[in-house]
């Protein structure tokens, strides 16, 4: 009798096995943080839905999981946007055409989008935090007309630090989306907003008993956002965040990323505010 | 000014009666400012204060030597100056337009002539500028954090 459970989920034997792929893109957004696009050897993309991840390994140093960032419509491509914070991503981001990774995916519940149709939708992002909320406005905006009023407010530590500054222009220039961007520290050029994300939310149009709303970034501006909605009159069940934690079998198996009941990997990253807003409050969890 | 539809979007007057707004209405006048213009300098007599209706204002600190530094914007609904309420009654900031902007000016010594007999008036002017103000603290103890620096 074998004392070894072989790791596999039901029905998918390959969860664990990263498959090759290849860099077809780099470029950089800020001096730490670059979009980085990739393409499968064996010409099978991933098919995913807004707000899921992948575990990105590079050979001999290491894997980490990175939000996708790219268009769920263009499952041939698939992108991601890396912040420079540690030795795999810091690998990642120095990878150029044409080099080797290994990916599996994706993994994870994603943004309820669905769940939005018919109704206001509220984007809050926070510094690189925009890159999993990029898939919901591609998505929101290649079926626009299922949407009502569409927003994004997007707060940065400063102008040079902003990603997707084309697209952002972009955005503002449609007459069905509102962007509002906000710095927390100004430079000589910078003519846009001072000040912290929640000071744009009145600014934004939503009907707070028919919102829903998304929020990514650090913790806490997610945990302060989603008091300002709250307070605004938007049920904690109608605002979603998406949580980090350290993931390493990213199937709902190793335990690294457990959040409570929750596993990070299997039942998030996004998850309902109300679930999650107690456990928010609780050192070191 | 008729404030009826800067009511919509400025707590201040949502909270204030309808006979306060009448009052408020006498000592108000329509201000505009072009893209850049000062709306008060630093160290200035605080006799009025303002609430943005439509543009975006800027709290800048200035240095010699230095380009002014933008610290906060505020748009529509926006109140525009807390220190007209507390003695000295002079501006801390620089305030610039950002855009084309326009905006309701109150005769501030006005105000605090009526609070001094109005004791309603008073609690009521006192709850909107604390709150105000604390909500810039709030908002500053998140700016001084630098949230974005590692996420």
């Amino acid at each position: 009798m074998s004392l070894v459970t072989p790791i596999t989920t039901p029905g998918r034997p390959e969860a664990m096995l990263p498959r090759p792929f290849r860099v077809v893109s780099q470029h950089r957004e800020t001096p730490d943080t670059s979009t980085l696009e990739f393409e499968p050897e064996n010409g099978h993309g991933l098919s995913f839905t807004p707000g899921q991840f992948t575990m990105l390994y590079v050979f001999g140093i290491g894997e980490v999981p990175i939000s996708i960032s790219g268009d769920p419509h263009r499952p041939g491509v698939l992108v991601h946007t890396v912040r420079s914070v540690g030795a795999v991503t810091k690998a990642i981001v120095g990878l150029g055409v044409g080099e080797r990774v290994g990916i599996r995916g994706p993994y994870g519940m994603g943004w309820p989008v669905g769940a939005a149709e018919g109704k206001d939708l509220v984007i809050a992002a926070g510094g690189i935090g925009l890159a999993p909320l990029r898939p919901v406005i591609y998505d929101v905006l290649a079926r626009r007309d299922r949407f009502a009023a569409v927003s994004l407010i997007y707060g940065s530590r400063s102008p040079a630090d902003l990603l997707y500054p084309e697209e952002l222009r972009e955005w503002r220039s449609r007459f069905d989306l509102e962007v509002e961007v906000t710095v927390d520290r100004s430079d000589d050029g910078w003519l846009g907003d001072v000040g912290v994300v929640t000071g744009l939310l009145p600014r934004v149009p939503y009907d707070p008993a028919h919102a829903v709303a998304m929020l990514c970034g650090p913790e806490i501006m997610m945990k302060v956002v989603a008091r300002e909605l709250t307070h605004r009159g938007v049920s904690p069940h109608a605002i979603h965040v998406s949580l980090e934690r350290n993931m390493k079998c990213a199937i709902g198996i190793c335990g690294h990323c457990q959040f409570g009941a929750d596993f990070i990997c299997r039942d998030g990253p996004v998850l309902p505010y109300e679930r999650v807003a107690e456990k928010l409050r609780v050192d070191e969890l | 000014m008729k404030l009826k539809s800067l009511r919509e979007t400025s707590e201040l007057l949502q909270r204030i009666t309808n006979t306060e707004l009448a009052f408020f209405e006498s000592i108000s006048e329509e201000v505009h400012l072009a893209t850049g213009e000062i709306l008060f300098e630093e160290g200035g007599a605080a006799d009025a204060f303002y609430i943005i209706a439509q543009g975006k204002v800027g709290l800048e600190l200035t240095s010699p030597g230095r380009v002014p530094m933008v610290i906060q914007t505020l748009g529509p609904g926006d109140l525009v100056g807390i220190s007209w309420f507390f003695p000295p009654h002079r501006w801390n900031w620089r305030a610039r337009a950002l855009a084309d902007t326009t905006l309701a000016a109150f005769d501030a010594v006005e105000v605090r002539r009526q609070c001094a007999v109005n004791r309603d008036l008073l609690l009521e002017i006192q709850g909107v500028v604390a709150e105000e103000a604390v909500d810039r603290l709030h908002r500053t103890r998140l700016q001084l954090l630098d949230l974005y620096r590692n996420t």
